[in-house]
């Protein structure tokens, strides 16, 4: 707990992780407010050239809140957390590395797993606020909008597990370089290689492709998404998270016999 | 090994970069996905030769140990997920519950005698298709169906077979392929999926004879007070319909399964009652549907069967608003049923069914042996009035001097006669299966299934799924979003800044 608290404060002490969610919080907004607009405007251009008003079957089925607005927004959010959250993770244990503190914390009564498990513990929660922060305006205005709690519960608990599983990898990638430019570069490569197999699609068989989809973050995320909260798909961030840990852990191993 | 690794990663980037960028795979991607995914294995093979000669042998049990965690943590993750996706445990959190499949679809999916096939036309850009897979996989989940999803512009020539142009407005079109024959559904949704798989099934429910020529429904019109929705649905599942001038029914035909009589506005003719009442003296199965403030001369046919319906209104306080023109309580929003009829027992309170402005049924049994039954009700403070006026005028119906009561909304009457069985269903209103209303609430559901009792065809009876899916196309109140950007987007974002300089300037001055 000592250690949680301490990088906590080491967070929260500097202005880097207010400017992160700073950015998070305006991008949001800016994707959000402008598809909202693009989806009013297209409501209004169609119920003005068919002069059928809002009536049901007056507007082509595609021109709706979901589709047009929460959907991209949502879908939009999970890439631009591919692209943030390795510039939040890279930190963590490269430059612990750089300063040599990690051996300090070693040769305190602190054992490996309990140094991993409470970086992990920072990161997760400093992760899950930056969510809830760029959560704030779909929520507000998709509730106006009449959508059940159920779901947005449902989309926000996916922006989250998606969110922690790129954090995990981040993690990991800090957790083997002392440079936070190799962390931050192979955290984003190894996050976009996992994000969708539906690339290979074209070169394997059905079977290799199911194998692929199984692996891959985005059609986990797309289920909550769209209301679905699956036990196994709780099970594969779950998993990934313990994998994670491990090899983290791994990498401290490595530097106590000097690899 | 590091510089082959971030190297390979960096390579697998932008291949994929470039992959999503064009929407193709073209030969930078390609090469690039290549070479970065040779050059991670060779990083792979490098990093365990390297593993295998680091150190003495204190170092070996330790990185052992560190390897034997990682997959041991990789198994149990991935025996976990499976058995969790093989438990199939999950909750719809949709407002609608669009991915609960119904008994009706489950029943219709183990009906049918080979697997279908669920072809999904897809535009990569088309964020429908998320949604309709994940439906279709529900479907699938059930068994008998295989999904499959086709991209549009790769294989145009299988759009085309179904005959459908491969262009965007194909997007997001299902066609149910079964044996030789298909459907294709344009707005694919749980409940019109099911309809294509009953009629895949051509399922012969036998021939239905529906009255027309003395003011009844008009079941070919499409406007909200025709019959088009309801027959539509009949044929769906199975029934061939047939029009006919009640003036010219001498005899009702001996393969009728039954004959529907959809509120004459004006009196039939004698013999057009003969007919019909000669037709339920051999066993035959009628519906009516009874309208206030008409006397057709179904109620002279009715009432030996036990069955009679004053000229009057139900009022019911238990009402949908329907708007300012209709006076208060007559649009009953029912949910009382009878718990035991085949046909009621899957409803409850949550199932409510609509009667726009219904009169009352009243039965007495005319033989001891005879089951009549009130199968919906209206609720107990409703009550009846002669003062027909109502449906024309708005307002409140004063409160009546006798006792409220139940009214019955719908019954059935079950009698045996010479050895053969008559069913009579009787609708106290007829706007209950109208294009307007047939849709609504649990109305089709009733209708259908009191069919399906009356021609004795009770494994068809069921709760189907919507059809409709409920979409937002109207606008946000945040009216003008730029201005509301401005106003409450700019807000957050700017009170975390103030709270980093605040920060960053305490730092500098300690």
């Amino acid at each position: 707990m000592a250690l949680v608290r301490k990088d906590l404060a080491s967070l929260f002490g500097a202005p880097t992780a207010y400017l992160a969610l700073t950015m998070i919080a305006l991008v949001t907004a800016l994707i959000f407010f402008d598809h909202l607009r693009q989806y009013n405007l297209m409501l209004f251009l169609v119920t003005t050239n068919t002069m059928g008003g809002f009536d049901f079957g007056t507007i082509p089925e595609t021109i709706n809140l979901w589709d047009r607005v929460f959907s991209p927004v949502m879908d939009s959010l999970g890439l631009m957390l591919v692209g943030a959250i390795p510039l939040i993770t890279m930190r963590v244990f490269a430059e612990e590395r750089v300063r040599g503190t990690d051996e300090l914390l070693i040769t305190t009564h602190l054992t490996p797993t309990r140094i991993v498990l409470a970086k992990f513990t920072v990161t997760y929660a400093f992760v899950a606020l930056m969510m809830a922060v760029s959560f704030v305006y779909p929520m507000a205005a998709i509730e106006q909008g009449g959508v059940g709690i159920e779901h947005l519960a449902a989309v926000f608990m996916g922006l989250l597990l998606l969110a922690w599983g790129v954090a995990s990898i981040g993690l990991v990638c800090s957790a083997f370089t002392s440079s936070q430019l190799v962390a931050a570069v192979s955290g984003w490569a190894v996050a976009f290689v996992l994000w969708d197999f539906s690339w290979a699609n074209a070169f394997v068989s059905d079977e290799i492709a199911r194998f692929l989809e199984a692996l891959a973050l985005y059609p986990r995320f797309a289920a909550f998404s769209e209301g679905i909260v699956s036990l196994a798909n709780l099970v594969y961030f779950a998993a990934l998270a313990l994998v994670a840990l491990s090899l983290a852990r791994f990498s401290f191993d490595l530097r106590r016999v000097g690899a | 090994m590091y510089e082959l690794s971030v190297g390979g990663l960096i390579a697998l980037l932008f291949g994929l970069a470039s992959y999503y960028g064009l929407g193709e795979m073209g030969i930078f991607s390609q090469i690039n996905l290549a070479l970065g995914g040779l050059a991670l294995l060779a990083a792979m093979a490098s990093g365990f030769r390297r593993l295998g000669s680091v150190g003495g042998p204190h170092s070996r049990p330790v990185i052992a140990r560190g390897l034997a965690l990682i997959a041991a943590a990789i198994a149990l993750g991935v025996l976990a997920e499976r058995m969790a996706d093989r438990s199939d445990i999950h909750f719809d959190l949709t407002f609608e519950h669009a991915f609960e499949v119904s008994p009706a679809v489950r029943d219709t999916l183990a009906a049918l005698p080979v697997p279908a096939e669920a072809l999904l036309f897809a535009d990569g850009a088309d964020r429908r298709i998320r949604r309709t897979r994940l439906l279709l996989e529900a479907l699938a989940a059930n068994g008998n169906l295989n999904v499959r999803v086709v991209d549009l512009y790769e294989h145009p020539e299988l759009a085309e077979r179904y005959e459908l142009e491969p262009d965007a407005a194909a997007s997001n079109t299902v066609v149910l392929v079964l044996n030789n024959d298909w459907e294709i559904v344009r707005r694919p949704t749980e409940g019109s999926i099911y309809e294509a798989l009953y009629r895949l099934q051509h399922l012969e429910s036998g021939r239905l004879i529906v009255l027309r020529g003395d003011g009844e429904g008009d079941i070919e019109s499409v406007l909200d007070d025709g019959y088009s929705g309801f027959v539509t649905a009949l044929i769906t599942e199975g029934y061939e319909v047939e029009s006919r001038v009640s003036a010219a029914m001498d005899e009702v035909p001996e393969d009728t399964r039954a004959v529907i009589v959809i509120a004459p506005r004006r009196r039939l003719l004698d013999h057009t009652l003969a007919a019909l009442s000669a037709y339920l003296e051999r066993g035959g199965k009628l519906v009516v549907f009874l309208e206030p403030g008409v006397e057709s001369g179904l109620g002279e046919l009715l009432e030996p069967w036990g069955i009679s319906s004053p000229n009057e209104l139900i009022v019911d306080p238990a009402s949908a608003p329907m708007g300012k023109h209709r006076a208060e309580g007559l649009d009953i929003l029912a949910y009382g049923y009878e718990s035991h009829h085949i046909v009621t027992r899957r409803l409850g309170v949550n199932q409510v069914t609509l009667f726009p402005g219904a009169r009352p049924l009243l039965l007495r049994k005319p033989r001891v042996e005879d089951r009549l039954q009130r199968m919906v009700v209206s609720s107990a403070r409703s009550w009846r009035t002669d003062d027909l006026g109502w449906l024309d005028r708005r307002g409140r119906p004063e409160d009546p001097t006798q006792p409220r009561d139940h009214q019955t909304l719908v019954a059935t009457g079950l009698y045996q006669r010479d050895g053969k069985e008559t069913r009579i269903v009787a609708f106290g209103d007829a706007d209950v299966a109208s294009n307007r209303y047939l849709r609504a609430v649990y109305n089709l559901d009733l209708v259908l299934n009191a069919v399906h009792w009356a021609t004795e065809q009770t494994p068809l009876i069921s709760l189907r799924p919507k059809v409709l899916r409920t979409t937002i196309q109207f606008p946000l109140p945040l009216e003008n979003s730029i201005q509301a950007f401005n106003g409450v987007g700019m807000l957050l974002p700017e009170l975390l800044l103030i709270g980093g300089a605040i920060v960053w300037l305490r730092r500098r001055a300690a």
